[in-house]
């Protein structure tokens, strides 16, 4: 394979994996940046949505826990997949807006470390409710022939990629994040919703002073960031197992992609969760290398290589690449 | 204190002119250290004949009560929640990468033990020497940051050296299989600790590795207990109360909270060698999984942060739960959830845990015994 198609391939690789991690970190950096609110459960919002989609997906049996017994192991919807992409981010927004209600808000006003602990308790409750629900396996996604397949490249103007194959649900997943986050952007920025919610950033006693029930926002702020964690679930559901332990495995990943963005920023956590997913595809198809002498594997390294990254950003940068010192309490 | 009252009788203060009640002298001897020590040393001694030899007498169904491997298991684990009370509950830090810790302490033990010596001693020495270097470059890095970046820190530490031993390093841990060489020689040289206490009627502590591992959870708590009676301690609290204003009165905060994070890490790994010495094999997922961090800090919320004795009854309900509940028929396969449910309930309800739950019991009794000035 030629130098460019390489590229090409870890370009379209690295986006993706990073895709997932930008939708999971968008979610958990606006919560983070505006509610100062630390959640260890947003996995488990991926695990839900991933869940859920796979419930719409499936024609057959998915389930061996108790929804097989009460006689639901699918719904099987007619659209399938497409039908997934819409109905499941509704569902964890939802369960997004519960979850604001009943479990964070009454810890706003608490520290950080029992924020922490009581999601993180709530984490293991709802993979353990799976766990009885479908059963502990391994499940994979049915692919909707559709939007799967491998796309051959060919060179428009002499460039040798006639060899390059992509798989096409990369380019899907790539795209349809690449919408969401303009989508979420424009109303940060734009509109009165993203207004109030920016404000209450800075200055939530003002906000209320100025006679704005930030409430509300608050807890649509929160729905949108369990939609997107549930999206990533069923958009990231294709290229990895699900079992209902990822959702801690994902978890961290997507936090140090917010510390690497820089808390509150959309834009950090685009950056981030890109430089996260490029370090951890270069470094697998590195494969083994000389090095002064020395053959070197760089596959196992992978997983080692994100958090070294994180590590050498917040040393030298610990507010994030983007992020801004005062948000960053 | 300790020094100022020496002879057994002279529990009162010597400046109250009003005789003494019954709880006036009970505070007294319970403030000294050797009642912390008496009392932790009954508990762990007793503990097998309540857990196992009594209810085995009552006849109660085998599958109800405590087996002894898991009492020992228990203690081990409770070693390791009150090291991690020390930063959690009496500094304020919450650490989620302790699993490192345990995890690293075990792996440089076996691997000791496999190339070097078997003595348990050796192997805890090394193993602790090993969970304090990497308490001190984690905890130098991670510090750099307070409240949740200081969590999310030591958990992408955790997983980091989690892959790091899992992959690269699997030439000498044996990867996903775990270290499996590990060779315990006796205690001293002449104690098997598998063999049965032949001095004692062995219905009472069984093995030599009770013994062994009860003495080591005395060790931890009387050192724990020193550390939070010392001025040391106070500091601690101060820094979990405020920590700007301890940083005001002109205390170096971020080296006390680097020596907690510390201190907690030697906890850790002195647990974690004691896991190898009666394991006898080093399984990654018991050791480096971030799993396990979250388990130490489950045990210690539930029995009750901030409390000397709370981490190890939290130790025992984990334990008790996730070995014997979890093999009951109905509610077994739900044992995790209802744990985490409880533990939810706990945060939420009861800050202080089962341990602060049994506060309102002690208060009665205190109450009945004269402490009104309570």
């Amino acid at each position: 394979m030629s130098v460019v198609g390489d590229l090409i391939v870890l370009l379209v690789n690295g986006l993706q994996t990073g895709a997932i991690y930008v939708l999971l970190a968008i979610g958990l950096s606006i919560i983070l940046g505006t509610l100062k609110f630390v959640n260890f459960a947003h996995g488990a919002l991926f695990v839900v949505g991933a869940y859920a989609g796979l419930l719409i997906t499936q024609e057959i049996s998915i389930s061996n826990g108790k929804l097989a017994e009460w006689g639901y192991p699918t719904l099987g919807l007619e659209w399938g997949f497409f039908a997934a992409l819409v109905i499941v981010p509704v569902f964890v927004f939802v369960v997004g807006l519960a979850m604001e209600r009943f479990v964070a808000r009454p810890f706003y006003d608490r520290p950080d470390t029992d924020q922490i602990l009581v999601t993180f308790g709530l984490a293991i409750v709802v993979q353990e409710v799976i766990h009885a629900l479908i059963g502990p396996r391994t499940y994979g996604y049915e692919v909707p022939t559709s939007a799967f397949g491998l796309l051959p490249m060919t060179g428009p103007i002499g460039v040798p990629l006639s060899d390059v194959t992509i798989n096409v649900w990369r380019l899907w997943v790539i795209a349809i994040t690449a919408a969401l986050v303009i989508a979420v952007y424009a109303i940060v920025e734009y509109t009165d919703f993203g207004l109030v919610v920016k404000a209450g950033t800075r200055d939530p006693e003002m906000v209320r002073l100025l006679g704005i029930k930030i409430t509300r926002p608050y807890l649509v702020m929160f729905g949108i960031g369990a939609a997107l964690a549930g999206i990533a679930g069923v958009v990231g559901g294709p290229l990895q197992n699900i079992n209902p332990e990822i959702g801690m495995t994902i978890l961290v990943p997507a936090f140090l992609t917010v510390v690497i963005g820089g808390v509150g920023s959309i834009r950090g956590a685009v950056l981030g969760g890109t430089l996260i997913g490029m370090v951890q595809v270069t470094l697998i198809s590195l494969g083994t290398l000389g090095v002064g002498g020395f053959q070197v594997n760089f596959t196992p390294w992978a997983q080692v290589g994100i958090y070294a990254l994180a590590v050498v950003v917040l040393l030298t940068r610990p507010q994030g690449l983007l992020g801004s010192e005062e948000v960053s309490a | 204190m300790s020094d100022e009252v020496n002879s057994a009788e002279a529990g009162e203060p010597a400046d109250v002119d009003r005789s003494p009640s019954l709880y006036d002298r009970w505070n007294a001897v319970r403030e000294r250290e050797v009642t912390t020590a008496v009392i932790t040393f009954l508990a762990v001694f007793l503990a097998p004949l309540a857990l196992v030899v009594v209810p085995e007498m009552l006849g109660v169904p085998t599958q109800y009560i405590w087996y002894r491997s898991l009492v020992t298991l228990a203690l081990i684990w409770g070693i390791f929640a009150v090291g991690y009370d020390l930063l959690l509950g009496f500094t304020g830090l919450l650490s989620f990468g302790h699993a490192i810790f345990w995890g690293t302490a075990a792996y440089a033990a076996g691997i000791l033990s496999a190339n070097v010596t078997g003595s348990p001693i050796a192997m805890i020495l090394v193993g602790t020497t090993t969970a304090v270097l990497f308490a001190w470059v984690i905890g130098w890095i991670s510090l750099r940051r307070g409240g949740i970046y200081f969590a999310i820190l030591t958990l992408a530490f955790g997983q980091m050296i989690y892959y790091v031993f899992l992959s690269p390093l699997g030439w000498l841990t044996g990867g996903e299989n775990g270290f499996n060489e590990v060779a315990v020689d006796p205690l001293l040289g002449f104690l098997p600790l598998g063999a049965e206490v032949a001095v004692v009627p062995d219905a009472l502590v069984g093995t030599w590795m009770y013994v062994f591992v009860g003495l080591a959870t005395v060790l931890a708590v009387v050192v724990a207990n020193r550390i939070l009676n010392s001025p040391y301690g106070v500091v601690l609290r101060a820094i979990r109360e405020n920590e700007q204003r301890a940083e005001f009165v002109g205390l170096n905060v971020w080296r006390y909270k680097l020596m907690a994070f510390v201190i907690s890490g030697a906890f850790a790994g002195v647990a974690g060698s004691l896991y190898v010495v009666q394991r006898s094999f080093v399984p990654i997922e018991n050791t480096l999984n971030w799993t396990i961090s979250g388990e130490v800090v489950i045990m210690t919320v539930l029995g009750g942060v901030g409390s000397l004795f709370g981490p190890l009854l939290g130790a025992g309900v984990y334990m008790y739960v996730a070995n014997i509940v979890s093999g009951m028929p109905g509610i077994g396969d739900f044992w995790h959830m209802i744990l985490g449910l409880v533990f939810v309930a706990v945060v939420v309800v009861l800050p202080d845990g089962i341990w602060g739950g049994l506060g309102w019991i002690r208060e009665r009794v205190a109450d009945a015994l004269g402490g009104d000035d309570r």
